[in-house]
């Protein structure tokens, strides 16, 4: 792939990249102009024709969420999800840290096309830096005349603020994010009524992840047809992937949505590699929450359609954890049921408990004192919660079966041995201490 | 009204209700934490899912659609085709049983919610009698969250009904949830204790024993409470209540579901307020006074004692200056009864309402909301039945003067005869210039419930019995006939107000506020419409 342009990241490393001068230079704000000659609905029609699919995780045409907004709406409100806490995620960050203009850029645009008057940029608290970097980039665009009343004399108003959230995982759901952003406990809400209908101060609102708008410039500036052209159908424009792990290039990559999760790591244009000695035992690809892969199904290609062939949840993040053969699989699962077991926020039954209960499992079995009946309990829990089956409100609950289930399911000969070769009384000794 | 099915069933239902309303409604027991018809739906417990039918998104057709639905987030729809009883539905109930006993520390034999607590009920009849999880238990802390409230966060199952009732009932928001996952907590915020005129109110709609009352804890095991249905005292608002008793000893006041009064609930001041009820030197027997001696009669001899002196003191000096001063606290029978004895007695009589007991405004709930969306309220005349009493005076056709007029009249020698009903909670509730004036009233018959400066001064004392001891009925400020049952007995030796004055007014037998309305029926029609009195209450959930 050394022959892919970078897009979103074309910005990355150049010097004083979050300058406002540095990205007019480069073209910067000119899809500005481009759409504020257009109709909204023209600007929202490009964004649906381009089939531009949300990338936060669940993968939703951005254009077809903004369709959703009732016609006769007297408010809209435009909540820009920067609250990236997948845990080995860090796209958004990199867009925001480098590339702050293209972020502003893209809300503007949106804001337009949805006919919205207030934005907010809701960032997750660990942002320190970034919030920073982007302030800045916002008052400086307010006084280049991009944001305020009346942008570029073109009629349109619009404020953008940064909202900074309190450190919840869960607030990157986006009806967590609307009630965080209302001063509220961070717990998603239940839907319907759906944000687009009711949802910021009980107002129509739209909620799109960082990279989904950092994507808006580029299919106003090029056109719908230039963006489908990148990756395969269904799954088009150019997206970022993480790869972290004992690799020789850990970072933050971009490409078409037609490579697979072995290019990933082994291309030249990405990863390089695993480090000297370092074997690939499996691969989160999608952040920890869509599910695992062995080494035997890295050519899963790295799009939204084909992780569900796999037992995954879907590309989640396209964030991908590499797993050595050095690592144990019952700290893997002991470290991701304690992520869940601390960011559930609660509110229902099968998540609150479920997690918990599946954390204090796994810590055993990564102890030493696992049964092989607790495996079937871990598959069963973690099989009985989620939004897909009804069984809970929001994603969250999906997010923590998928990983749970294939972690069990496709290593379970190694939790069989683990189990088998401990000390026959260790776990009813461990056990017996506890109660 | 739309028809839905459940169950292959056939519904009838409420438009604009939900599912799992009308599933109550009709009959069906459906498991739930979260959701209180009085509340806002959260639908976060899980617990009342259902399968639903939907048409298929190619096809069409209609058919089970593949996930569960909370009942209780689903609204009605005519033709709406729903089941609880599938195994989809019984899998995820039953996982959820499980979930809420995990870290639960299975304390029933020391709760005071055993018995009336629906973790208990929904794990013998959903649950399973073993559980899996084989680790530590978590174990939240036990709190004192408020002058009358303790919270067991370990019993806790996170409905959150009582954060929302403190936001969106009584308007003052003390209680929060804070952590996140299994650890979550209810709580207070620091240093704001959880004291509100409603706060008791979180007590009864917490579904296990987290939330707990100091002044019942540890007092009854509920299984051995009678509970008789009655109406509150405390204020014209006339709440309707339920009065928990065991051997005659009243242990706890709780609301009952009365729609458009006070829906599902009660204020602390009528939760607590009827702790006089059981106090020691209440007045149990009547005392007659000639000169310096008093005696006791029989009760038996009573009526000829007291018919005798109005009819001596008449035949004296006529019955224009005899009075007759109802109490706001009687029961509208009790009122009617001692209205129509002192008519054929003293035919000149004056019937007039006696001292009208205010405090400070009427209160409005939410208090956040500024009058607007009022889901309760406590009404500032703090007697039940000042309406009833007005209403009978009116139906008498006697004329009737106001009570400060009366207090007046008392002072200027114009009252020659008065037989004046008391029966506050507060025992020195008479005015000064009626008690200073009380030594000038000649004939002078007090029915009151403890000894007082009036009672002193009365020729006849008659023993007036608490609101759990009498049955009758009260006119609330809206104007509402809201009939309530006796609880316990009067105190030993002492007869009900109903009884005494039945007996006077010259009928045969046992007082039976019933029967009483059917005589007043013939003046006052809306009394005759009364069903004969509440149905036993049922426990509310």
């Amino acid at each position: 792939m050394a022959d892919y342009e970078p897009i979103l990241l074309r910005n990355v490393g150049i010097e004083n990249s979050t300058a406002l001068k540095t990205y007019e230079s480069r073209g910067g704000y000119r899809a500005l102009r481009k759409a504020l000659k257009m109709t909204p609905q023209e600007v929202q029609a490009e964004v649906k024709a381009a089939n531009l699919r949300g990338r936060g995780g669940a993968g939703f045409p951005a254009g077809v969420k903004w369709g959703f907004l009732p016609r006769d709406r007297k408010i809209t409100y435009l909540c820009v999800n920067g609250d990236e806490s997948e845990p080995p995620t860090f796209s958004n960050r990199v867009l925001l840290e480098q590339d702050p203009h293209q972020l502003i850029e893209g809300t503007i645009i949106s804001g337009y096309a949805t006919q919205t008057r207030i934005a907010y940029i809701y960032m997750r608290v660990e942002f320190h830096e970034q919030f920073h970097v982007l302030q800045r980039a916002i008052d400086e665009v307010y006084e280049a005349g991009y944001l305020g009343k009346d942008i570029l004399r073109s009629g349109y108003s619009l404020e953008c603020y940064i909202h900074r959230g309190a450190g919840a995982y869960v607030c990157g759901e986006e009806t967590g994010l609307l009630e965080s952003l209302e001063g509220k406990r961070g717990w998603p809400r239940i839907k319907p009524p759906f944000p687009a209908v009711e949802g910021l101060f009980h107002k129509p609102t739209v909620v799109n992840n960082v990279e989904t708008l950092c994507n808006v410039p580029h299919i106003i500036e090029r056109g719908a047809e230039w963006f489908t052209g990148i990756g395969p159908e269904g799954s088009s424009g150019p997206k970022l992937f993480c790869v972290s792990g004992p690799v020789q290039r850990p970072g933050c990559f971009e490409g078409p949505m037609t490579i697979t999760c072995r290019q990933l790591i082994e291309d030249d244009a990405y990863a390089r590699g695993m480090l000297d000695g370092k074997q690939v035992k499996a691969v989160m690809p999608g952040g920890i929450s869509m599910g695992i892969l062995t080494a035997d199904e890295l050519d899963m290609k790295m799009d939204f359609a084909d992780p569900a062939n796999y037992g995954l949840l879907g590309l989640g993040t396209a964030a991908a954890v590499v797993i050595d053969t050095e690592t144990d699989i019952r700290d893997v699962l002991a470290n991701v049921t304690r992520f869940f077991s601390h960011e559930s926020c609660g509110q229902c039954t099968q998540c609150r408990e479920g997690t918990g209960w599946m954390y204090r499992i796994a810590r055993r079995i990564a102890d030493g004192a696992g049964r092989i009946e607790d495996l079937d309990i871990l598959v069963e829990v973690a099989s009985n919660m989620g939004m897909m089956p009804g069984l809970s409100i929001c994603g969250l609950s999906d997010g923590v079966a998928y990983p749970i289930r294939t972690i069990v399911e496709k290593f379970r000969n190694e939790f069989e041995e683990h189990i088998r070769r401990q000390s026959p009384n260790r776990a009813l000794n461990v056990l017996a201490t506890m109660n | 009204m739309p028809k839905i099915t459940i169950d292959g069933k056939e519904v009838e239902c409420r438009s604009g209700t939900n599912v799992l309303q009308a599933a109550l409604e009709a009959g069906w027991d459906i498991p739930h934490y979260c959701y209180h018809p009085g509340l806002s739906v959260v639908a976060s417990c899980r617990l009342c899912l259902m399968e639903m039918q939907m048409p298929h998104p190619k096809t069409g057709e209609m058919g089970w659609a593949p996930k569960l639905f909370p009942a209780c987030q689903t609204p009605v729809r005519d033709g709406m085709v729903v089941r609880f009883d599938s195994e989809t539905v019984r899998a995820a109930r039953d996982h959820c049983m499980e979930y809420f006993l995990l870290n639960h520390p299975l304390d029933c034999p020391v709760c005071d919610q055993a018995g009336e607590c629906y973790l208990q009920d929904y794990s013998y009849k959903f649950g399973e009698p073993i559980s899996r999880m084989v680790d530590q238990k978590l174990v939240n802390p036990k709190k004192d969250v408020g002058p009358k409230t303790l919270l067991y966060s370990d019993r806790c199952v996170m409905c959150s009904r009582c954060v929302r009732f403190t936001k969106e009932v009584a308007g003052t928001g003390e209680l929060c949830i804070t952590n996140r996952g299994n650890r979550s907590e209810i709580d207070v915020f620091p240093g704001i204790p959880l004291d509100n005129a409603l706060q008791g109110n979180v007590v009864d709609i917490c579904p296990v024993g987290a939330l707990l009352d100091k002044d019942f804890l540890f007092k009854q095991r509920v299984w051995f409470l009678q509970s008789a249905p009655s109406i509150c005292p405390g204020c014209s608002t006339g709440c309707a209540i339920r009065i928990d008793t065991n051997d005659n000893i009243v242990y706890r006041l709780k609301p009952r579901y009365n729609p458009g009064v006070n829906d599902w609930w009660m204020c602390d001041e009528g939760r607590f307020g009827w702790k006089y009820v059981h106090d020691a030197d209440r007045l149990t027997t009547a005392k007659v006074r000639r000169g310096a001696d008093v005696s006791a009669p029989l009760w038996e001899d009573l009526g000829g004692i007291v018919s005798y002196r109005f009819e001596q003191h008449v035949a004296r000096k006529g019955s224009a200056g005899v009075f007759c001063v109802l109490s706001p606290m009687m029961s509208c029978e009790e009122a009617w009864l001692l209205i129509s004895f002192m008519q054929k007695i003293a035919p000149e009589v004056t019937p007039l309402v006696g001292h009208v007991p205010v405090s400070g405004e009427d209160q409005a709930f939410p208090i956040s909301a500024a009058g607007k969306d009022v889901k309760f309220s406590i009404r500032n005349e703090k007697c039940p039945n000042r309406r009833g009493v007005e209403m009978v005076i009116t139906a008498s056709g006697c004329p009737t003067i106001g009570f400060d007029e009366f207090v007046e009249k008392a002072g200027k020698d114009e009252v020659s005869a008065a037989w004046i009903v008391g029966g506050y909670p507060d025992r020195d509730w008479a005015p000064k210039d009626l008690t200073k004036a009380a030594g000038k009233i000649e004939l002078l018959v007090v029915q009151d419930t403890f000894e007082n400066k009036l009672t002193a001064d009365a020729a006849v004392v008659l023993p007036s019995c608490a609101f759990v001891e009498r049955g009758g009925c009260f006119v609330n400020a809206q104007g509402r006939i809201q009939p309530f049952l006796t609880a316990i007995r009067p105190p030993d030796g002492c007869r009900r107000d109903g009884q005494y004055l039945y007996e006077l007014a010259g009928y045969e037998g046992v007082y039976n506020a019933a029967r009483v309305r059917e005589l007043m029926a013939a003046t006052m029609s809306p009394f005759g419409d009364l069903a004969d009195a509440p149905a036993k209450p049922a426990h509310q959930h």
